[in-house]
């Protein structure tokens, strides 16, 4: 086969036809180099995608964990009763228990070798009224007088800050709220080691505060507030798009109206979800005069922006029951709606739920369109107190309240924020396990 | 074709062994899909792979450019040698070995470029041309040597996939050849078609015999009688026999391939 | 009677006539079902619904029609002449609307007897002291035709729900003893139910249609009141974007220009990062992962599509912002300038880009499987390598739907406001530097429209008119982008 190039097309020896297979020619290392630089920017890619999903990952839990914790003072003390007697005695009783209580850390600081200046004030300020604490704590339990007790006294924020090593002694200008004296004075509690950490429940239960308190601020109240745009999002999204769902892909006859129907859905599908908040903004609050920073009016808006979602995976899985059902339905003299509602119906359920929680998951992450109804102006103070108020009360929500501590100016706050970020995803996840949970567990191969 | 004399069939065979094939294995997964084959084909000569389907012939020849390699799950045991040199070499890279083994498939699958783009394509990442007239000489040589430069040489910036399937198969051979391939290789290359072209398909096989080794997988046993100068027959995983072409029609030796050919199984 | 009542009594008569209806048909057919031509719950379904459904629809339009047409009266009884300068008919009717509102509390409160509300004047008393005693706050003092205006409103109101409550509560008994009465053994109930069924599901599936017409009527409408008070083409071409709150809004310049410049800005910094990213980890995906690696890496890829777009905005505020100042702010690392605030254009830019990746290779990854095997067979037949059969077969072939993919990401990225919000700062100019901080469309409509808004001054009118312009923008790249991708998904089945 010597002549095989003979009469090629080209017309012309061709080299490389005749080059051995054993050998690489230096053309194929050119190309092979080609092609594994190709190989190489496609994992390039996707280790940069899954790099910024760590990174985010990271940057969210290093941030967010803090704000389950608070720091705390942890104090051996014990009240005499001369000392209870005379504190109850003058007029400033909180100021005496205040001295009282500075007089006792600095014996414990002296103990242990430790010489630092401190009045009740530097005590206000890093952990708070400690005096007013204290005795009602003894005004209550009486017994305990001249028993040591164990008190756990939560520090301000800025000391937490500065124990993270966020805040430094050089941004420590405005006295009002801490001033670089106390730092000596936590400094000294470290080196005394009463200082810890521990669980803060009142940011998982607790209500939103006012500007001037990040320490004191829980996103419960706005966790219940998702909660009722939730209900109001399935008791309407669920019901309307699975009979919307059934109707297009059982009933509808194919023509204009219905083609209409379809492209609505698939473009609102994909419509900016700000411009749901201002139909939400225009239509509920504006027009029918509902209340402003209502759950309801929330979850009358995320309805109809999960309804896309709800009605396209719906169809899917009315779509993947096999005709041979329905036939068998109609075949034994079921009506069609019969067949659709004893039959296709329940088949399709699971594939309904997994898309119903998918959709909600969504829908419970999405902030814009609740800018916009007013759920951000709105500090959520207090828990609704029923079902109507729950729905129909101003309170936040969990997305509304994490843009609102990222929006206040004191970065206290926004370790607040990542924290409820921890939460709402903590939501997330839990959602969409359940959904594949479902999907494992119900899926059916026809 | 059908009035070829017996006499141009046994000179054909007189031809070296182009490839050589010994206890070639090939298994799907768990599915033992070739079971030891032993082949020689010969060069400028047409060999006929018939049997029925999911007899093992389609995976065999795909043995022979390694194709087998883009499936996952598929693996090559044996030893198949072209020109003496084994292709399961480590040291062999399958791109180099399939621009010298071409191959044209089952359904005719331009790609959905320009009809000279097609052609070209193969040439131009072999690097085959110095430049644009020699491109242009290829394309051409190669379309006319595939009987279908008359039909295109209008329209060679039309879509391939806008032709007719009978020409788009020709197109589909004539970017085989434009790589200068010593062995062609083809997936029952006339299935798709209608008879008229599988005609002109069948009188282009006959004439690329002159310059390549052609093997042709087919389910048609008079298009193997037609075309080709030996014939193996594959029945469930296994070489029943191979011969030359009126030999296994005539006088076959294994009793399967007598059922097969008088139409008892398949 | 309130609304909510008025619904319990239909529901209620809806349950009576479930039971007498059954009844009925029990009756008729001698007690045996079996002589019916429908099952007995059918019969019962269909006198329930015939109870509540016309009401609902009758009390739902009543809803709607009746404040429009009070409305309409009384802004009639207002004379145009009279309406104060810097004013407008639709102020004096907020008005109105207070004061009756404050005249209801009044009396609910008891300061009021329901005639002395009705009788009140404002030559024998003033008004506005006396709606503060119960907690309602007028802005201004009441003039006597604003009063007179809002005494009408209130007796036309009373009229409107008392008319509303015995015409629902009619209709509702009428539909129960209508249907009642035409229970026979023939009566083909369950074919009516299925009609009565059928039509709540046409209802259900045209909610979609009544969304994009309440989108484009709300925006349309105020959009309209927005360009009476402010010229389109300043609106449409103005350079500079500087509400002026003082004034109502007066001496504003609202120039879309800029907003929309860095609304392009950001989403192309966002695709420059999402689509190579995307695409090249969608063809490896497709192409070279092996099963193991593409079932890890993909859903790994997606949960970055699941994060709420707040996650992203407070990353790009806290996280990324000041990343990039400590490179390319003062004293970085490279020892430029050029970035003066976390909050930039690149900010938001590169954490949109990051949120869109899968948006991008998902797409693409499914694109790129719809491309026939026998493509592929055929290039690496002809002896190319596998990234030569990618480059020059496979992306040619899905090019039309990998264009499709990216404009969804565009329109994504055009309309995505949280990131913007926190990320890309509050400053609309038209500047180059990709590290100034910018403002998009989105982020001027969640600041022209948060806090106490006041729908009659332009300052937040502009809101609509910018709503409408994302809202075509969005929906045209849609459009686009969809009829593209089906018409590559067509050229393959």
């Amino acid at each position: 086969m010597t002549d095989a190039t003979s009469d090629l097309p080209s017309g012309k020896p061709v080299t490389t036809a005749h080059a051995s297979l054993l050998t690489e020619s230096p053309k194929m290392k050119k190309r092979n180099a080609a092609e594994a630089r190709f190989k190489m920017y496609g994992i390039f890619a996707i280790t940069l995608g899954l790099a910024f999903l760590i990174f985010l990952t990271f940057s969210i839990l290093r941030n967010g964990i803090p704000a389950f914790t608070q720091t705390v003072v942890n104090v051996e003390f014990t009240l005499t009763q001369e000392q209870f007697d005379e504190a109850e005695s003058k007029m400033l009783k909180t100021a005496a228990y205040t001295e009282i209580f500075v007089n006792n850390i600095t014996e414990q600081f002296q103990e242990r070798g430790l010489d630092v200046e401190f009045d009740g004030g530097t005590v206000e300020r890093l952990l708070g009224k400690v005096g007013g604490d204290l005795r009602s704590f003894y005004r209550d339990n009486p017994s305990q007088i001249g028993q040591p007790v164990d008190f756990q006294l939560s520090a301000a924020s800025r000391v937490e800050r500065y124990l993270q090593g966020k805040l430094t002694r050089d941004m420590v200008v405005d006295g009002r709220f801490l001033e670089a004296a106390d730092l000596d004075v936590v400094d000294a509690m470290v080196a005394a080691g009463i200082i810890g950490t521990a669980w803060d429940w009142n940011f998982i239960t607790g209500t939103d505060t006012g500007v001037d308190n990040p320490g004191g601020a829980g996103i419960g109240a706005s966790v219940i507030g998702s909660f009722f745009m939730m209900v109001v999002v399935l008791l309407l999204s669920l019901p309307i798009g699975v009979a919307a769902s059934i109707y297009l892909e059982e009933f509808a006859p194919k023509n204009r109206f219905t083609d209409l129907i379809e492209v609505n859905i698939s473009n609102l599908a994909a419509v900016p979800s700000i411009v749901f908040g201002i139909l939400g903004l225009a239509v509920f609050i504006q027009f029918a005069h509902l209340p402003q920073s209502a759950p309801l009016v929330g979850g009358l808006v995320l309805t109809l922006m999960t309804l896309p979602t709800i009605v396209i995976s719906t169809r899917a899985s009315l779509k993947s029951v096999p005709p041979s059902i329905r036939d068998a339905a109609l075949g034994v003299g079921a009506s069609k709606m019969q067949s659709v509602f004893h039959h296709v119906l329940p088949l399709a359920m699971p594939g309904i739920l997994t898309g119903t929680i998918i959709g909600l998951a969504q829908a419970l992450g999405e902030t814009a369109p609740l800018l916009l109804i007013g759920m951000v102006g709105y500090v959520a103070r207090e828990y609704p107190d029923g079902i109507a108020s729950g729905l129909l009360d101003p309170n936040s929500a969990m997305p509304a309240q994490i843009y609102t501590w990222a929006a206040r100016s004191d970065e206290a706050f926004f370790e607040k924020a990542w924290g409820g970020i921890i939460i709402l995803l903590i939501f997330l996840l839990t959602m969409n396990i359940i959904a594949i949970i479902l999907r494992r567990r119900f899926e059916r191969r026809w | 074709m059908n009035d070829m004399t017996p006499i141009d069939r046994k000179m054909s065979t007189m031809q070296d062994v182009k490839i050589s094939a010994k206890g070639v294995q090939v298994y799907y997964g768990d599915t033992h899909a070739i079971k030891d084959v032993d082949v020689d084909i010969a060069d400028k000569t047409v060999t006929a792979f018939i049997g029925p389907s999911g007899c093992g012939k389609s995976t065999f020849l795909r043995c022979l450019n390694r194709m087998n390699d883009t499936i996952d799950v598929a693996r090559v045991m044996g030893d198949i040698r072209i020109d003496g040199e084994d292709i399961y070499d480590a040291k062999v890279d399958p791109v180099q070995l399939r621009a010298k083994v071409g191959m044209v498939f089952q359904k005719p699958n331009p790609f959905p470029k320009s009809i000279y783009d097609n052609v070209a394509y193969g040439p131009k990442i072999h690097g085959l041309a110095r430049n644009k007239a020699e491109l242009d000489d290829i394309v051409e040589k190669s379309l006319r040597k595939a009987a279908l430069w008359d039909e295109a040489k209008d329209r060679l910036q039309a879509p391939g996939t806008g032709l007719s399937g009978g020409q788009q198969q020709r197109l589909c051979i004539a970017r085989a050849i434009a790589t200068a391939p010593e062995v062609l290789l083809m997936d029952e290359p006339c299935s798709a078609l209608d008879p008229i072209a599988t005609a002109q398909v069948e009188e282009l096989i006959d004439e690329l015999r002159q310059s390549f080794s052609v093997v042709i997988v087919t389910h048609s046993m008079q298009q193997a009688a037609r075309v080709s100068q030996k014939t193996a027959f594959f029945h469930l995983g296994n070489l029943v026999e191979y011969d030359d072409t009126d030999k296994i029609f005539t006088n076959p030796q294994d009793p399967r391939t007598e059922s097969y050919i008088s139409g008892r199984i398949g | 009677m309130s609304n909510t009542l008025i619904l319990l009594i239909i529901l209620g008569l809806g349950v009576i006539g479930f039971i007498m209806g059954r009844a009925r048909a029990m009756a008729v057919a001698d007690g045996d079902r079996r002589n019916l031509h429908s099952l007995p719950v059918y019969y019962a379904a269909n006198v329930g619904l015939n109870a509540i459904v016309p009401a609902c629809i009758v009390l739902f339009i009543w809803l709607i029609a009746q404040p429009f047409f009070i409305n309409n009266s009384v802004s009639g009884m207002i004379d145009q002449d009279r309406i104060a300068e810097g004013s407008s008919l639709s102020l004096v009717m907020s008005d109105v609307r207070r004061v009756a509102e404050g005249l209801d509390v009044a009396v609910a409160e008891g300061a009021m007897s329901a005639e002395m509300a009705s009788d009140i004047r404002t030559e024998f008393s003033n008004v506005r002291e006396r709606l503060a005693e119960v907690g309602v706050a007028l802005g201004s003092g009441v003039t006597s035709e604003t009063l007179q205006a809002a005494q009408s409103y209130r007796a036309m109101a009373l009229t409107g729900n008392w008319l509303k409550t015995i015409i629902v509560l009619l209709v509702s008994v009428a539909g129960l003893a209508v249907s009642w009465r035409m229970i026979t053994r023939d009566y083909r109930a369950r074919n009516i139910v299925e009609k009565g069924i059928m039509l709540v599901l046409i209802g259900a599936a045209s909610i979609a249609i009544l969304t994009t017409v309440g989108i484009i009527l709300s925006l349309i409408f105020n959009t309209y009141e927005f360009f009476k008070l402010y010229s389109a083409w300043d609106f449409f071409f103005g350079t500079n974007w500087a509400p002026s709150f003082s004034g109502r809004g007066g001496s504003s310049e609202l120039g879309i220009l800029p907003l929309l410049w860095g609304t392009l800005y950001i989403s192309v910094i966002a695709l420059l990062v999402a689509v190579p990213i995307g695409l090249f980890a969608a063809i490896y995906l497709s192409e070279y992962a092996s099963k193991s690696v593409r079932s890890i890496a993909k859903p790994m890829l997606e949960v970055l599509a699941g994060i709420p777009t707040i996650v992203y905005g407070l990353f790009a505020l806290l996280t990324v912002g000041p990343l990039l100042v400590e490179v390319f702010g003062d004293g970085g690392a490279l020892g430029v300038t050029w970035m003066s605030g976390g909050t930039a254009v690149m900010t938001a830019g590169l954490v949109m880009g990051m949120m869109l990746i899968p948006f991008v290779s998902s797409l693409s990854d499914d694109i790129i499987n719809a491309v026939p095997q026998a493509m592929r067979d055929g290039s690496l037949g002809l002896g190319a390598t596998h990234s030569e059969t990618v480059r020059q077969v496979i992306i040619p072939a899905a090019l039309p739907g990998i264009v499709g993919a990216i404009l969804l990401a565009a329109s994504r990225a055009i309309g995505e406001t949280m990131i913007v919000v926190l990320g890309a700062g509050a400053a609309a100019r038209l500047s180059l530097n990709p590290f100034d901080a910018m403002t998009t469309v989105t982020a001027k409509i969640v600041s022209q429209l948060t806090g106490d808004s006041d729908f009659s001054s332009p300052v937040a009118l502009v809101a609509f008119a910018l709503g409408i312009s994302l809202f075509v923008v969005t929906l045209g790249l849609n459009i686009f982008a969809l009829y593209i991708v089906r018409k590559y998904r067509e050229q393959y089945e």
